[in-house]
C-alpha cells in the first residue's frame, strides 16, 4: 500500500480558540498503482484538507498516515526527522486555487522548478515542459508569458503542466477542471485517464461534476462534515445510496437514460457510462 | 430599455496582442444573458471594462445611460456588482462579516441595514456560521458562497457572475442558481460567465466569444443547437443533443426518440 491512513483526525487551529474539526476517524488505503479514483462531497467536507495529507502538506493530529512507508507524524516533521522530498516526488498534488501553486516570473521558470529541484538537469526540464505545456492546450509561447498575466482557465491548465512535468506515481489534482472549457475540460480527462491506463499510475481527482465521476472514476470517496462516508464503487453509489443527503447529484448519463425508460419505455441492455456508449446501447434496441 | 451599451471597445493588455477586438453589445433591463467561450478568449477582461476596472482603449460604454469613464466609474460601480472568477481577489476584510460590510460600506447604507444585510445574504448563501471566520481559512466553496453574499448585499440592478458557481457542490450551485433567477424575475439584470453548458438553459440569451470577438451572439435555443459554432469555440451541446447527434451519424431514425431528445435539449 503506497499510502494508509489510520484513524486520523485533523483540527485547523484557525482564527478562533476552538479550531475546526476539518477531519474525522479517516480510514483507507491507496495503491501506488492502477487506481483511478474521484474524491466528492459537499462544500468544505474536508476534501482539499485529506488530500493535503497525502503528501505530507498537513500532518495528522491523531492516527496515523503512511506514505511509501514513511510513518508521518507531528512531532518528526517539527524536528525535520522526515525527508519531505522523496514523498514530493512521488505523490505530485495540483492545487484546487492555482494561484497557490504559480509563483515564478515566467511560466517556464514554474514548470521547471519541480523537476530541477528533484534533481532533473536543466535542458531535459525545458524539453518537458516544451512537452507537457502542449499536453495541456496551450502552445509554446505561454512558457515565456508570466503566469500571473494569464485567464483562470490558462492558470489551471499552467498549473497542471507542472504537476505533469514531474512524473510522479500518484497524481493528485484538487478540481482540476473547474474554470476549463468543456472541450479542454474533455481532453484534460482523457490525458489523466491516459496516465492511468497506458502509465499505470495511481490518478486521484477532486470534482462537483457527477458526470466525470460516472464516466471515469473506478472507485469513489464521498466526504460529508469531516467522515469519509462512502469508500466503492461509483454505479453503487448512485444507483443504490441516498446522494441527497450528500448534497451530490445524478449524473447526466444516468438521467437521461432513466427518462428514457420512464417516458419512452426503452430499456437498455448494458448500463452505458459515457455518451458514446449510450448512443451504441440506444442503437441496438432502436434498430 | 437598454441597461449596457457596449460599441465597438477593443482592449489590450500589451500593445500589439489585442485582447478585445470591436466587440458590440447591448443588453435590456431584466435580461439574462449567459457569457460563453474558451480559456482565454475575453471573458473576465470583458466583465472588467464594464465595471471600470480596466479602461476600454477603444470604444465606449454606457451603464444606465451614463457613459463609463473616470468620473463616472464610483457611480456606475453602484448599479453593477460583479462576483470575481477567483474569490481571493474580492476578499479585503479580515473576518466574513467584514467583507461582505465592505461594499455595503461604500454604498454608504446605514449601519442598522447593514446589520441586517449581512446576517440577511450570509444566510442565503449558508454561511452565516461563518460571520466570524478569516475568509482565507475557508474552503474554495466557501469562498465562492461568501463572495457571492458580498455582491448580492449590494442589490445592485446589474450583477455580473464570473464563473461564480465552479466549485459549488451541485446542491449549492442549484441553490445559488435558483436565487440567481429569482433576482432576475424581481427586474436584475444577470450577465452570467461560465463554462457550465447547462446553466445556459436559465437565460434566453448567449454570448459566445472567440479570440476576443464575438463569435455569435443569438438566443440560448438558437446557439446551444449550434453545433458548428460550440465547437469552434471549445464548447460542446447538451448530452441529450450529443447522443441525437450521434445517433443520426449511425443513421438510426426513429421518430419519437429523435423529438424527445430534441426537445431535452432545449429545456434540461
Ligand atoms: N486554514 C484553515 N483554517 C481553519 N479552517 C479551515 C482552513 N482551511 C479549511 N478550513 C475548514 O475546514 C473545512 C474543510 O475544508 P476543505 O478545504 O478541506 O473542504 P473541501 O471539501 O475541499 O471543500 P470545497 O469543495 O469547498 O473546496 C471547512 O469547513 C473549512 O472552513
Ligand atoms: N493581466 C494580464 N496581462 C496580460 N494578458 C492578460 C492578462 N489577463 C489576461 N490576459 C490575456 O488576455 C486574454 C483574455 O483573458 P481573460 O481572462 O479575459 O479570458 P477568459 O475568457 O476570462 O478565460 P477563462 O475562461 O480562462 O477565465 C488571455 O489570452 C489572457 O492570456
Ligand atoms: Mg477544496
Ligand atoms: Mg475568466
Amino acid at each position: 500500500m503506497a499510502i494508509k491512513f489510520n484513524r486520523v483526525d485533523f483540527k485547523y487551529k484557525g482564527d478562533d480558540k476552538k479550531g475546526y474539526l476539518a477531519l474525522s476517524n479517516i480510514s483507507l488505503s491507496i495503491q501506488g498503482e492502477g487506481e483511478f479514483i474521484t474524491l466528492i462531497g459537499e462544500t468544505g467536507s474536508g476534501k482539499t484538507t485529506l488530500v493535503q495529507h497525502m503528501n505530507a502538506l498537513l500532518v495528522a493530529n491523531s492516527g496515523s498516515v503512511d506514505i511509501y512507508g514513511i510513518k508521518v507524524e507531528k512531532q518528526a516533521v517539527k524536528k525535520k526527522k522526515i525527508r519531505l522530498n522523496p514523498i514530493r516526488k512521488k505523490v505530485g498534488l495540483v492545487f484546487q486555487f492555482p494561484e497557490y501553486q504559480l509563483f515564478e516570473e515566467t511560466v517556464l521558470k514554474d514548470i521547471t522548478f519541480g523537476p530541477k529541484n528533484f534533481g532533473v538537469p536543466e535542458a531535459e526540464a525545458i524539453e518537458t515542459a516544451q512537452r507537457v505545456i502542449r499536453i495541456v492546450g496551450l502552445d509554446e509561447s505561454y512558457l515565456d508569458r508570466s503566469p500571473f498575466n494569464l485567464s483562470g482557465g490558462e492558470k489551471k491548465r499552467v498549473s497542471i503542466a507542472g504537476i505533469l512535468a514531474m512524473e510522479p506515481d500518484i497524481l493528485i489534482l484538487d478540481e482540476p477542471t473547474s474554470g476549463l472549457d468543456p472541450m479542454g475540460r474533455n481532453a484534460l480527462l482523457k490525458v489523466f485517464y491516459d496516465i492511468h491506463e497506458k502509465l499505470n499510475k495511481t490518478v486521484i481527482i477532486i470534482t462537483h461534476d457527477m458526470n466525470t465521476v460516472y464516466e471515469y472514476a473506478k472507485r469513489v470517496l464521498v466526504m460529508r462534515d469531516s467522515y469519509l462516508v462512502y469508500d466503492g464503487d461509483p454505479v453503487d453509489l448512485f444507483t443504490t445510496k441516498n446522494i441527497e443527503n450528500w448534497n451530490l447529484d445524478v449524473p447526466d448519463i444516468l438521467n437521461l437514460m432513466h427518462r428514457m425508460e420512464q417516458d419512452l419505455g426503452i430499456t437498455l441492455t448494458s448500463r452505458p457510462r459515457s455518451a458514446a456508449a449510450l448512443t451504441n446501447a440506444l442503437e441496438e434496441v432502436l434498430r | 430599455m437598454r441597461i449596457i451599451e457596449i460599441d465597438n471597445v477593443s482592449f489590450h493588455y500589451k500593445a500589439g496582442t489585442p485582447v478585445l477586438e470591436n466587440v458590440n453589445l447591448n443588453v435590456d433591463k431584466g435580461e439574462w444573458i449567459t457569457i460563453l467561450g474558451h480559456n482565454g478568449s475575453g471573458k473576465s477582461t470583458l466583465s472588467k471594462l464594464l465595471v471600470g476596472l480596466l479602461r476600454a482603449k477603444q470604444g465606449t460604454i454606457r451603464v444606465a445611460n451614463v457613459e463609463l469613464s473616470e468620473t463616472t466609474v464610483y457611480d456606475i460601480r453602484k448599479k453593477i456588482g460583479i462576483v470575481f472568477q477567483n474569490p481571493d481577489n474580492q476578499f479585503v476584510g479580515v473576518t466574513v462579516r467584514d467583507d461582505i460590510a465592505f461594499g455595503l460600506e461604500n454604498l454608504q447604507v446605514p449601519r442598522g441595514e447593514m446589520i441586517e444585510r449581512i446576517e440577511q445574504y450570509a444566510q442565503k448563501v449558508d454561511m452565516a456560521d461563518f460571520l466570524n471566520k478569516e475568509p482565507h481559512n475557508l474552503s474554495g466553496g466557501q469562498k465562492q458562497r461568501v463572495a457571492i453574499a458580498g455582491i448580492l448585499a449590494m442589490e445592485t440592478d446589474i450583477i455580473i457572475f464570473d464563473e461564480a458557481t465552479s466549485m459549488l457542490d451541485p446542491k449549492g450551485r442549484n441553490t445559488i442558481l435558483s436565487m440567481m433567477k429569482q433576482l432576475n424575475d424581481e427586474g436584475v439584470t444577470v450577465i452570467n460567465i461560465t463554462h457550465d453548458m447547462k446553466e445556459s438553459l436559465y437565460g434566453d440569451r448567449i454570448v459566445v466569444l472567440k479570440e476576443g470577438r464575438i463569435l455569435k451572439d443569438d438566443t440560448t435555443k438558437v446557439v446551444l443547437a449550434d453545433h458548428k459554432t460550440l465547437e469552434k469555440s471549445s464548447l460542446e451541446m447538451l448530452l441529450p443533443l450529443r447522443v441525437l447527434r450521434a445517433l443520426e451519424a449511425k443513421k438510426v431514425d426513429n421518430e419519437k426518440v429523435r423529438s424527445y431528445l430534441w426537445q431535452l435539449s432545449l429545456t434540461g
